[in-house]
């Protein structure tokens, strides 16, 4: 069943974005992110224009993450405060990230420029995840419980400005949060992605945040940064597709619950080791097109 | 309805005595607005009509049919491997070129007229006028002409000029799902002895309709209230979602 995209300006074959919604929920459900980074390059690679692939898998993200979110808070597993913290980096991020995407843009290399940023991101934060996670394993599996400490003090601690984030059980600067927000904010515009694949493990090995409420307020940051990019990129960019958005996120619902049953059962560490095995295949991906000499030399644009 | 229509035209057409038809050529196509809606997957028009003259046999008489779209610009890139990695690299605007370019006719062209007509009538790939502003290196033109052909934009005989009875003919023009919205030319001609002795311009719109089309215009218009109402739409879709999908 073709449908057509009015903002894409093409037909795409309805079954296809919502199985890939499905799949993308599904994987976000399991692992608590928004699956923006599977997301876009999926629907760059079914030949969704790249500006209209970023920011309408922003908008997806939103409301992906939104119903996430509602099932972390229902357990109280957000941290509201600190949740705040993130997104006031965020917003300045996020919009200083749309412009950037406006400029790429106008240059034509939205689409390299984006693959580039997959590539870098995606391959440092999984090769870390998969390594964490496999020591965790190989501690667990020699029966040494590790004597955990709650985080460990380093020179962020130092910083000024130190506020109290009860629910997180910790006391520290608000420097380090506004930082990871806005940081994650920038890439989120330029990737489309919600940001919960990098900002959960930053939140657990650069704030110390427990992991039992990381999910949670990672969710609340992405659902609000990705509301504002949503704005930013229909706003300046003129690239969400709500059509596009829509189907994406009929699938995505549904395949987020089942995704959510299903993680419930995974234990933390294998959970973070096959999340991180996904990004890096990603990575390599993309990597591998970025590389492979192009099947044509030439491409088309329209002049702006 | 439309297909019921055009065939009752045919009829009267094949009915009417040769003197009725008072001019050489007589076309029509089988409508004259392309819709684009939320199932648009492309369209095909049928342009149809009659000649005054046998077109089959011994009559040297021939049909070109040329359907231009809107006029746009367009950057055709070249990538370009820096340190290993593929870029675009330079590139070249046309600032004008046609959106969407189909021609059809009889015989190919350059049998039919001699290269002045065709370059006037603007016949063939070769007689597009493709003005790029910088580069003026051939290869950027042939890419263009490639890419647009790849699309289904820009079609060369890509459909016969089929011909019923003596004095009837008919050619399909195809539009691919990319087409571009606004106006479009079709002209009709009927070349004898290397020249132009008649012609017929025909117009058809392509435009938006129903939801793609407030959509667009939404999103165009007023981008600040498209944006808020993205953000409403996919926030109660994604909780709509979790109410329904609830497992537990």
């Amino acid at each position: 069943m073709q449908v057509y995209l009015p903002i894409a300006e093409m037909s795409v074959d309805a079954l296809l974005l919502l199985g890939i919604g499905f799949g993308v929920g599904w994987l976000s459900g399991l692992f608590g992110v928004g699956g923006g980074f599977l997301l876009t390059p999926l629907l760059m690679l079914i030949g969704i224009p790249s500006a209209v692939a970023v920011a309408s898998a922003a908008n997806q993200t939103l409301g992906a993450s939104i119903s996430g979110l509602i099932a972390q808070w229902r357990r109280g597993n957000v941290d509201w405060r600190m949740g705040l913290t993130l997104f006031a980096g965020g917003l300045l991020g996020s919009a200083l990230g749309v412009q950037i995407f406006a400029l790429l843009k106008r240059w034509g290399q939205v689409d390299v420029a984006v693959s580039l940023f997959y590539v870098v991101i995606l391959g440092i934060v999984g090769a870390l995840m998969v390594r964490e996670s496999v020591t965790a394993l190989l501690r667990r599996r020699r029966g040494a419980a590790p004597r955990r400490k709650l985080h460990e003090h380093t020179w962020l601690h130092g910083l000024p400005y130190k506020m109290r984030f009860r629910d997180s059980r910790l006391y520290i600067s608000v420097i380090p949060p506004l930082a990871i927000g806005f940081g994650i904010g920038l890439l989120s515009a330029i990737m489309g992605v919600g940001g919960g694949f990098m900002l959960v493990p930053a939140m657990i090995y650069i704030l110390g945040m427990p992991t039992a409420i990381v999910i949670g307020t990672s969710l609340f940051q992405v659902v609000f940064v990705s509301a504002n990019v949503t704005l930013l990129q229909a706003w300046q960019v003129g690239s969400v597709d709500i059509v596009l958005t829509l189907l994406l996120l009929a699938g995505g619902v549904a395949g987020a619950q089942f995704g959510a049953a299903m993680g419930t059962k995974l234990r933390g560490e294998e959970t973070r080791a096959l999340l991180g095995l996904l990004v890096l295949s990603v990575a390599f991906g993309l990597a591998w097109n970025l590389v492979q000499t192009p099947s044509r030399a030439f491409t088309l644009g329209p002049l702006s | 309805m439309k297909a019921l229509a055009c065939a009752l035209m045919l009829i009267g057409l094949l009915m009417a005595p040769a003197a009725v038809v008072a001019a050489p050529i007589t076309a029509e196509l089988s409508t004259d607005r392309v819709e684009i809606s939320t199932g648009f997957t492309g369209a095909s028009v049928l342009v149809f009509g009659a000649t005054q003259n046998p077109l089959s046999g011994e009559s040297a008489e021939d049909l070109i049919i040329v359907a231009t779209g809107p006029t746009q610009g367009v950057v055709v890139r070249r990538k370009i491997n820096v340190l290993g990695i593929w870029l675009n690299g330079p590139s070249t605007r046309f600032p004008e070129v046609p959106g969407f370019y189909a021609l059809a006719a009889t015989r190919r062209v350059w049998e039919i007229l001699p290269e002045e007509e065709r370059r006037q009538y603007r016949l063939g790939f070769d007689n597009l006028r493709l003005r790029s502003e910088d580069n003026r290196n051939p290869s950027f033109r042939a890419a263009l002409l490639e890419l647009k052909q790849n699309d289904g934009r820009w079609q060369e005989y890509a459909a016969p000029v089929s011909r019923a009875g003596e004095r009837l003919f008919s050619a399909r023009i195809a539009f691919p799902a990319t087409v571009q919205t606004g106006d479009y030319q079709i002209e009709v001609l009927l070349a004898r002895e290397n020249r132009v002795i008649a012609r017929q311009e025909l117009s058809l719109r392509v435009e938006r309709v129903g939801t793609a089309a407030d959509i667009a215009s939404l999103a165009r218009g007023q981008p600040l209230l498209y944006g808020l109402l993205c953000i409403v739409l996919a926030a109660l879709a994604g909780w709509l979602g979790s109410v329904l999908f609830r497992r537990n």
